[in-house]
């Protein structure tokens, strides 16, 4: 796919975001996950397209898609991986799970892969505190995560491709 | 209503700022990120004040509390100076080389904490008074990004602005003088973004940038027929009164 038709169906899309809430400023964060939620990041395109539609400074845009960790200016993999290291998975050898990961994917935490299959994160906290240590592929939750079962999981998603 | 300031009494309105209304009756508190021309953003923290009302003391940040009540307000008390102190050698830390920094530090002597290595090129206390400026002149370019300790003022993506105007509006409010601007041969740098500088019709003085002169126009919906720069505009007013006000003792006669 061409770069420009890619940029049309990103601009169409957002388009039909924006149609789906008043054109007010109160709804920005909600058009921004959604934007999110789609491409997995949010593309230049749509934040400027964003400020036009509602009037409110790119800076502005800009600072609330660089505050909140649900949302990136980078592209992610087609698979997001968050693993929990907040306080009781930390304690639960969460950082182990992480160092596991990035040694199967072969990046660090942040970075995606070149296969552009996944990406991999850490977070503060999951509200998963309970199966800890926890992580979330996209949006299933895995608890009790051990080091040998990783790659297990990684294979439910056609795993990893580069070794 | 009647507020008592430091043990003097002082006449405030209804929803005035303590700040203020200490500011006019001549008392003197300590502020950063205050400008009398943007509201009060209670960042540098350093305005804080003790609020004594009914028996029960608070602290309080003097420019954004509002008056509602006829309250006791101390300004140096022994609790309050040492809070200052505390905030001053945060403030050292985050900025440990720059100027106004260390000369507050100074004034209220605070020697710098050992243990904060600062870093030495860090202007910024993180105030968000340019932002505010930006946002009330109009053109919107800056904005805190990221946040914690990566937090910074930046224009979208680190690159130059489509809509800074070149005003350096940030520059002239920051209190640490952490906002760079380069001026040279009829040429202003400012957030990486290069604009050129008209001059002063009278003077020659290079001041204003085409897109400042296009913004007000838009703003004001009307020509500017003569670029004046502020002491020739202030110079051109004062001539037109004096002028108007001989025309006038001419014209009646008056004497006085």
């Amino acid at each position: 796919m061409t770069v420009e038709k890619n940029s049309q169906r990103i601009l169409s899309y957002t388009r039909d975001v924006m149609a789906g809430y008043p054109r007010e400023q109160r709804f920005t964060l909600a058009m921004l996950q959604d934007i999110q939620k789609k491409y997995k990041y949010i593309p230049r395109e749509s934040l400027e397209q964003l400020s036009d539609h509602l009037g409110v400074p790119l800076s502005k845009l800009y600072s609330i898609a660089t505050f909140y960790k649900a949302l990136s200016l980078q592209p992610k993999g087609d698979h997001v991986i968050r693993v929990c290291d907040g306080t009781a998975c930390h304690i639960r050898s969460s950082m182990v799970i992480v160092d596991e990961l990035a040694k199967i994917l072969m990046i660090k935490p942040g970075e995606t892969t070149s296969d552009g299959k996944f990406s991999l994160e850490t977070v503060n906290c999951l509200g998963s505190c309970a199966m800890a240590p926890a992580m979330v592929i996209d949006e299933t939750y895995y608890g009790k995560v051990t080091p040998s079962r990783t790659r297990e999981i990684l294979n439910e998603y056609g795993g990893v491709d580069c070794e | 209503m009647i507020i008592t300031i430091n043990g003097r009494q002082c006449e405030a309105e209804h929803g005035e700022f303590i700040l203020d209304v200490a500011l006019r009756n001549g008392i003197q508190i300590p502020t950063l990120c205050h400008s009398e021309a943007l509201p009060g953003l209670a960042s540098c923290r350093l305005c804080i004040v003790e609020v004594i009302e009914n028996n029960w003391s608070k602290v309080v940040a003097s420019c954004v509390y509002p008056i509602t009540s006829e309250i006791e307000v101390v300004t140096h008390s022994e609790k309050i100076k040492r809070m200052r102190k505390t905030l001053l050698k945060l403030l050292g830390a985050r900025a440990p080389q720059n100027a106004y920094v260390r000369k507050l530090l100074a004034e209220h002597e605070v020697t710098p904490a050992a243990r904060f290595q600062g870093d030495p090129d860090e202007n910024c206390i993180m105030c968000g008074l340019c932002v505010s400026a930006c946002d009330k002149i109009g053109a919107g370019a800056i904005s805190t990004v990221y946040r914690g300790i990566a937090k910074k003022v930046s224009t979208p993506y680190d690159e130059p602005s489509k809509t800074c105007i070149g005003c350096s509006a940030c520059a002239g409010v920051c209190p640490t003088g952490a906002i760079k601007v380069q001026e040279s041969h009829g040429k202003r740098i400012i957030w990486k973004k290069e604009f050129e500088l008209l001059s002063c019709a009278v003077c020659g003085k290079p001041f204003i940038t085409p897109e400042q002169i296009a913004y007000l126009k838009a703003k004001l919906n009307q020509e500017i027929d003569e670029i004046l720069c502020e002491t020739c505009k202030r110079k051109a007013a004062g001539e037109r009164f004096a002028q108007t006000c001989a025309d006038l003792t001419a014209s009646k006669g008056l004497l006085r």
